[in-house]
């Protein structure tokens, strides 16, 4: 199920500051780093705590003493080009990095891309998805608003199949998942490889310890399908 | 005299009831007038055969004479169509019945009889009204070449070809800027009919009397001066005696002046009015559609929506009030304005009351999009008003504004994300649907009625065969305007027309379903 994560924020902007919500709410840990004079505004009923540091040298980065191996860098400074150089810094200091940035627009997705992130964000892309599907597919629109904008007990995550569960050796096709509450969107299937799929009926999955679902559903039904994962391996 | 009155109000009502009369005049309304009618570019293509038909006819019987057949076509055939054409325009113009009907239920309202003569000068009136209108008058001009008695009126065949300025509608902007530095070429035109008028008298006076044999009268030193001052000096009049060259000198020098002075003002004119210009003719073409989003702000953001809206083919016009950005727009060959979005005008301009469905304020300034959106909802409470926003407390304000949507980009990337630390998978996934990049999309199938899914519970209809992940049921309620979303309908659930299916799948899986209903 869903891991916590450390997680190193660069940047403390109108973008940072709500990734940084977001983040804390799913109850991650978060480090905050900004350069020495970038203005931070912080809200008075949030306690946030913040390291200053040089972004240009390497020194002050390297003196942070990350972990690696196991953080999440997340690149979300005001400025286009610090983000970019910051993307250069990270990757050159820890090849491995897993590193997201924040782009604007496809052309700095491309150089961000170039330079080594592992994932950008578009600020815009998504917002002008969501403006457009209100105009041309209310429906679409409403029902991504419950997925995935509102804050409901509507939820989209993924889990991981552990060793043992009832589903071990079935078909998707055999498993009433609908009846159980739950739709399942997409699956990676270790046996066709690390790429994900579409659960739209076209192969007949089998489901294996090391598969991730992707599934949509509401709190009380994933409790009840986790409960009933991990009750059937015991048996 | 009872009876008339009474016979003619009822067929006033036939008229305005009968389906039949009222569709033919529709029809001739849309093929005249209506530029959106897409036969009305037939109509225009024959209009103006005839027109250059009969020009034709006219050159060529300058120096050969024209077989009869060709003479009565452009006789008859021609002169009848002009005729009819000008009868029909003036049919269409106004409802002389609509007007009897105001009249007797004005009158019955006051007790009062109708009077023919009131009734009949009001019909009168109101057809004037079209007959003295300009292009009423070049058409009803261009009929009367069709008099043979007067040798002088074939000339007015050319009328015939002012007439085809109806499909042209360039030269309005051109007479526009005309119109608009009317002041200051009449200012001109007086001061040179005045050095016109000095000229003349001066040359008649010093060369008239036997001095120039070319000068037989005040004509002539009129027209003298006239060429002489417009600079094209043809040299048939030229002045003899020293006093009138040094009259020719200085109008010579007059009349550089005035020429350049008139390019200036018009060429001034012209770029000061290019915007403006641009700004007409944009209002005019959405002024053709039917629906129309306004997308305020050309930024990041807004284009994104744009290039969106292209592939949706919604139909949409970009206002920036920054002219660099609405050159922009316009450059990218969308409809740009470059216009105050706060301001009620321009609104106004793309009818706000009937065309405008949507207003997306997209600036990059969170209080310029509270001022548009306000602005707006003042206007027109029903149009559909979306907002950015990058501050919750702008926010509320905009929801207490009555903004129908207010979307925070921060937050939603900030979420996007989050989603991506633990959930890296989920992430993919969420972003493959919601950037519609990849081939598996999310849409939304309307069920209509009478087709295969409607009155059918969710149960009985194979998703699996149709290769199609059903999310849910998007039920429209009556009283809301929303609608409500249900997740995961249970199988008992029974569609009807007009739900709309969201489902997962390929978009041929999708295409295949909408082919279905």
């Amino acid at each position: 199920m869903k891991k916590l994560q450390d997680i190193v924020l660069f940047g403390y902007g109108s973008f940072g500051r709500q990734l940084y919500k977001s983040l804390r709410s799913r109850g991650h840990r978060v480090k905050i780093v900004v350069g020495y004079d970038d203005y931070v505004e912080i809200e008075s009923d949030a306690e946030v705590e913040i390291n200053r540091i040089n972004i240009k040298r390497n020194d002050d980065i390297l003196a942070l003493n990350i972990n690696a191996a196991e953080s999440i860098f997340y690149c979300a400074m005001n400025k286009t080009a610090n983000n970019l150089f910051l993307v250069l810094t990270l990757k050159s200091l820890y090849p491995e990095a897993n590193v997201i940035a924040n782009s604007n627009s496809n052309e700095t997705t491309r150089k961000l891309k170039y330079a080594g992130a592992t994932s950008v964000i578009d600020l815009y892309e998504a917002t002008s998805r969501r403006i457009v599907n209100v105009l041309t597919k209310p429906a679409v629109s409403m029902a991504l608003d419950e997925i995935v904008y509102k804050q409901n007990d509507l939820k989209m995550l993924e889990l991981e199949l552990q060793e043992n569960t009832f589903l071990e050796g079935k078909y998707v096709s055999e498993i009433q998942f609908r009846q159980m509450g739950i739709i399942l969107i997409a699956i990676i299937d270790k046996e066709l490889g690390y790429e994900l799929v579409f659960t739209d009926h076209r192969i007949n999955h089998k489901l294996d310890a090391g598969d991730i679902l992707v599934i949509v559903a509401k709190e009380k039904d994933i409790n009840k399908f986790q409960e009933m994962l991990v009750s059937k391996s015991s048996v | 005299m009872k009876q008339t009155k009474h016979k003619l109000l009822s067929f006033a009502y036939y008229l305005q009831g009968s389906k039949r009369y009222n569709k033919i005049k529709n029809f001739v309304y849309d093929l005249l007038e209506n530029d959106d009618y897409p036969y009305k570019k037939y109509f225009d293509f024959f209009m103006i055969f005839v027109i250059l038909s009969s020009v034709t006819l006219l050159v060529m019987d300058v120096k050969q004479h024209i077989p009869a057949w060709l003479d009565d076509f452009d006789l008859y055939f021609v002169t009848t169509v002009f005729v009819i054409e000008y009868l029909l325009r003036m049919w269409v113009y106004s409802d002389i019945h609509k007007i009897i009907i105001d009249e007797y239920e004005e009158s019955s309202y006051f007790d009062k009889e109708v009077s023919f003569s009131s009734l009949l000068a009001k019909i009168v009136k109101n057809k004037w009204e079209y007959m003295t209108s300009f292009s009423a008058i070049i058409d009803l001009i261009a009929i009367l070449p069709s008099y043979r008695g007067l040798r002088v009126l074939r000339v007015f065949v050319l009328f015939r070809a002012f007439k085809m300025l109806r499909y042209t509608k360039s030269l309005t902007g051109f007479l526009y800027v005309l119109k608009n530095k009317k002041f200051e070429l009449m200012t001109l035109l007086t001061l040179s009919t005045f050095f016109i008028f000095i000229a003349g008298i001066m040359l008649y006076v010093f060369e008239g009397a036997n001095e120039n044999k070319n000068i037989h009268n005040l004509f002539d030193a009129f027209y003298w001066a006239l060429i002489t001052i417009s600079t094209v000096g043809y040299g048939d009049i030229a002045p003899v005696t020293p006093e009138g060259r040094i009259v020719t000198m200085l109008i010579i020098f007059t009349g550089i002046g005035l020429i350049s002075f008139v390019t200036s003002i018009i060429v001034s004119s012209f770029s000061e009015r290019l915007g403006v210009l641009r700004e007409d003719r944009v209002v005019q073409e959405v002024g053709k559609k039917k629906k129309l989003t306004v997308v305020c702000g050309y930024g990041l953001l807004g284009r994104l929506v744009v290039q969106g809206l292209v592939k949706e083919d919604v139909e949409f016009v970009v206002i920036d009030s920054n002219e660099e950005m609405a050159t922009l727009a316009y450059n990218d060959g969308y409809h740009s304005i470059c216009a105050d979005a706060t301001k009620g005008g321009i609104f106004e301009k793309l009818g706000i009351d009937e065309k405008v469905s949507h207003v997306l304020c997209l600036t990059s300034d969170d209080i310029q999009n509270a001022f548009i959106a306000v602005n707006v909802k003042s206007l027109n409470e029903k149009v559909h008003v979306a907002a950015r926003c990058s501050d919750h407390e702008i926010a509320t304000k905009m929801e207490y504004a009555h903004v129908d949507q207010v979307i925070m980009p921060e937050e939603v990337a900030g979420m996007m994300g989050a989603v991506y630390a633990g959930e890296p998978v989920a992430f993919e996934v969420l972003l493959s649907i919601i950037e519609e990049k990849a081939k598996t999309q999310i849409n939304e199938v309307s069920i209509t009625e009478g087709s295969f899914l409607d009155k059918k519970a969710i149960g009985e209809v194979d998703f699996e065969k149709l290769r199609l992940i059903l999310l849910g049921v998007f039920k429209r309620s009556e009283d809301a305007k929303l609608g409500e979303f249900i997740f995961n309908p249970s199988d008992e659930f029974v569609l009807n027309a007009g739900d709309n299916l969201v489902c997962i799948g390929y978009s041929s899986a999708v295409a295949n379903l909408k082919r279905k209903m």
